[in-house]
């Protein structure tokens, strides 16, 4: 590669020097090694597969599938209506032949429920298989050329993100139960000091801040949450229409 | 009524710059997230506080990537490039300065060539919606669907499966007319199918949630801004021609459905430094690098709503979203638009047009107040982003099975997101397979043969593009394939 050709494909986006004054002179080393690899623009948009995109392709191959044997039995397939002599509609369709006969409209066979699934699957199927293969390539090559390829790290991040789900599904099932208002204070706390950020500070700022959403979204906008408390029917008549309205 | 747009407004435009500038948020998030909560405003309040997130987010998303080397938003990825290098020299009021003077010029140019779009070819426009039947909005959903795999130039075949299995979710539920239940395997909740905010709240929202929280906090610089905002006027106009080409790229890509910010600050950037008179200093702190990929991302929010208002088919999920809200305001996006509400498609870009003004103003008063906000622990966000999802999707259907399932497609985003796969396919594979289905079902009893499909002038059109663009697919794969193997 000479310097002409380094300056017009490539856009150095990092300081360091190419050993190119070298590669042209009559007398120096021509190397036939490729420089060390700078960042081009293209490397901004550029798509890597990482570790856990194996396992991950797999998964959806396997989901593909499961739509593709659930097709059959829950789309109204056993219900479809289709043209008796299918080779003879065909050809008619792509204008090869004329029948005389009355024909079924192709806008009443679209109709059909498992029509556009079917379309569906015919594009998830092979892309599915695709980028399976594609992934598997990729975990080859990283294996003979001894890189990491363990998903530890991923799996361990799919782990710790459960938590969180758990914790949100939970604070789904107390809000009936305690009321915007507490449940929402009581989460914003709690994931405040679980997230690490425990001293009274950082305590106060995520109260506050649950606060503030609260006073926001339900006092002011009056955004829909659950309409009946448990905890907001054990208070007195006048302070439970207040807080049902306003929290 | 007008106090209430007024606030909506400025609301909209100083909450956008704020989530545009706190990285980790961006406006597809906060959208998700307030876009339920608009539901109990007024149409036009709601519409308006919407576009004002959407279209001053980039603006703020600008000051990290030049203040900490960290973008915004991800579109201003690219910004870090030349502005935290400029930032390094010390020249980061500078920068600052020149990626708001080229955010508001990209803005105003696309906006102003939408409103004399408008203006030229509205009557034109009116009469050319009468030539659009079901068949050629079924056309066109499906050229939007072709040109959005194509746009994942690297993730073409992820995109194509994510798409497929968004479109598949859209097929979820009950067919109200023969009673057949598509994939509901019995659930009770699958019944009426997924609601679209639920997805795009758990994919969007959610998903980023869960992927700050189990990430680290960033520790960013400590950031320095001393100097005047407004030079950069003066050297936008001493390189108007780079600046009105990258305006030019983004309101282009911008119309192009599926296409968006990325593609366009690419050619504008490529462009800018093809031409310039210094390409070596691309990547180092060039102004010309900032002004192509400011002005370039912030003309592509105005341009990306003709497409959705023309023909009803959003090109990005952005879109799709300011979709819901058109609907719940009663206006159906699509040709007859221009007919049934021409005014209001007026007052859309008068409103944005005021917005970019608002918000610059905003921004050279009050840059040092938001740069503060970039200091946000990660976490700490995640965890209130979390708090946030859930009185937005309770609040649809009143239905706390949907925040479980938000949860569910949060989780799915949050792994695709850790694999660096796009999420936008799934979300607009829902929106444009509703559109396709809604579509084939209504044009079904015109259609005797399969040439019905395009044998009509606009469908024939469309039909032809969409090949082309195929075609265009399959010979750069080749291409690209034997380049790799030489």
């Amino acid at each position: 590669m000479n310097q002409a050709q380094v300056n017009n494909s490539d856009l150095l986006l990092f300081d360091e020097a190419l050993p190119i004054g070298d590669m042209n002179s009559p007398r120096g080393f021509k190397s036939e090694c490729i420089p060390d690899k700078k960042v081009k623009v293209d490397d901004l948009f550029k798509f890597r597969r990482g570790r856990g995109d194996l396992q991950i392709s797999i998964a959806t191959a396997l989901i593909a599938l499961f739509f593709f044997f659930s097709f059959w039995a829950h789309t109204g397939w056993g219900d479809r209506k289709l043209p008796d002599e299918m080779g003879t509609y065909i050809a008619y369709q792509l204008g090869l032949m004329d029948i005389e006969v009355r024909v079924v409209r192709f806008g009443r066979i679209l109709k059909q429920p498992w029509v556009i699934p079917m379309l569906c699957l015919l594009v998830l199927i092979p892309t599915a298989v695709w980028n399976m293969q594609e992934s598997f390539k990729v975990y080859q090559w990283r294996k003979r050329f001894m890189l990491p390829t363990s998903v530890q790290f991923e799996l361990s991040k799919y782990v710790a993100a459960f938590e969180f789900v758990a914790y949100f599904i939970l604070y789904t099932f107390f809000v009936p139960v305690l009321g915007y208002l507490l449940s929402t204070m009581f989460l914003g706390t709690y994931m405040t000091w679980r997230l690490g950020y425990r001293n009274w500070i950082w305590v106060f700022r995520g109260a506050l801040s649950s606060f503030a959403i609260v006073i926001i979204f339900r006092t002011f906008l009056q955004i829909k949450t659950p309409g009946s408390i448990w905890i907001y029917d054990q208070l007195p008549t006048a302070f439970r229409t207040f807080m049902l309205t306003y929290f | 009524m007008v106090p209430d747009v007024l606030i909506a407004i400025v609301v909209g435009s100083i909450g956008g710059l704020i989530i545009g500038a706190v990285p980790g948020i961006g406006p597809a998030i906060a959208i998700a997230i307030l876009l339920p909560a608009t539901m109990f405003l007024d149409d036009l309040v709601s519409l308006v506080l919407l576009l004002g997130v959407y279209g001053s987010s980039m603006y703020g998303g600008a000051i990290p990537a030049i203040l900490i080397n960290t973008p915004g938003t991800p579109v201003n990825a690219l910004t870090t490039y030349d502005g935290y290098a400029m930032t390094r020299r010390g020249e980061a009021a500078r920068a600052l300065s020149l990626a708001y003077a080229s955010s508001f010029f990209g803005g105003c140019f696309s906006i102003i060539m939408a409103l004399i779009a408008l203006f030229a070819f509205g009557p034109y426009l009116r009469d050319l919606g009468a030539l659009f039947g079901q068949r050629d909005i079924l056309m066109a959903a499906v050229l939007g669907s072709v040109l959005l795999i194509a746009a994942h130039r690297q993730t073409m075949g992820i995109a194509a499966m994510l798409f497929g299995f968004g479109f598949l979710i859209a097929m979820i539920g009950r067919q109200t007319t023969r009673k057949i239940d598509r994939f509901t395997f019995d659930i009770e909740y699958l019944y009426p199918g997924f609601n679209l905010i639920v997805v795009i709240v758990g994919i969007f929202a959610l998903s980023q949630a869960l992927n700050l929280m189990v990430g680290k906090d960033d520790d960013p610089p400590e950031a320095r801004l001393t100097g005047g905002l407004l030079s950069g006027f003066k050297e936008l106009f001493e390189r108007r021609l780079i600046t009105v080409l990258s305006a030019c790229y983004g309101t282009v890509m911008g119309i192009i459905p599926g296409v968006g910010e990325f593609v366009a600050q690419f050619f504008s950037y490529s462009t800018a430094r093809a031409i310039s008179k210094e390409p070596a200093r691309f990547g180092h702190g060039s102004p010309e690098g900032l002004i192509a990929s400011e002005t370039s991302n912030n003309a592509v929010p105005a341009a990306a709503m003709i497409p959705l208002l023309a023909l009803g088919v959003p090109g990005e999920a952005l879109t799709a979203m300011m979709m819901v809200v058109f609907f719940d305001a009663g206006i159906k996006p699509g040709p007859d638009i221009f007919e049934n509400n021409p005014d209001f498609l007026f007052s859309l870009f008068t409103a944005l047009l005021i917005i970019n003004a608002l918000v610059l103003a905003a921004l050279l008063f009050l840059t040092k107040y938001i740069v503060k906000m970039i200091y946000i622990p990660n976490r700490f966000l995640g965890a209130f982003i979390m708090i946030l999802s859930f009185v937005g999707v309770y609040s649809i259907r009143n239905n706390l099975a949907d925040c479980v399932f938000a949860i569910i497609f949060g989780y799915i985003g949050f792994i695709l997101r850790r694999l660096d796969w796009p999420l936008v396919p799934i979300v607009l594979g829902l929106v444009l397979g509703s559109i396709i289905l809604e579509r084939l079902t209504a044009g079904a009893g015109q259609i005797k043969t399969a040439v019905d499909l395009i044998n009509r002038p606009v469908s024939g059109t469309l039909f032809v593009v969409i090949l082309m663009v195929i075609g265009f697919i399959i010979w750069t794969s080749i291409k690209n394939r034997r380049e790799s193997y030489q």
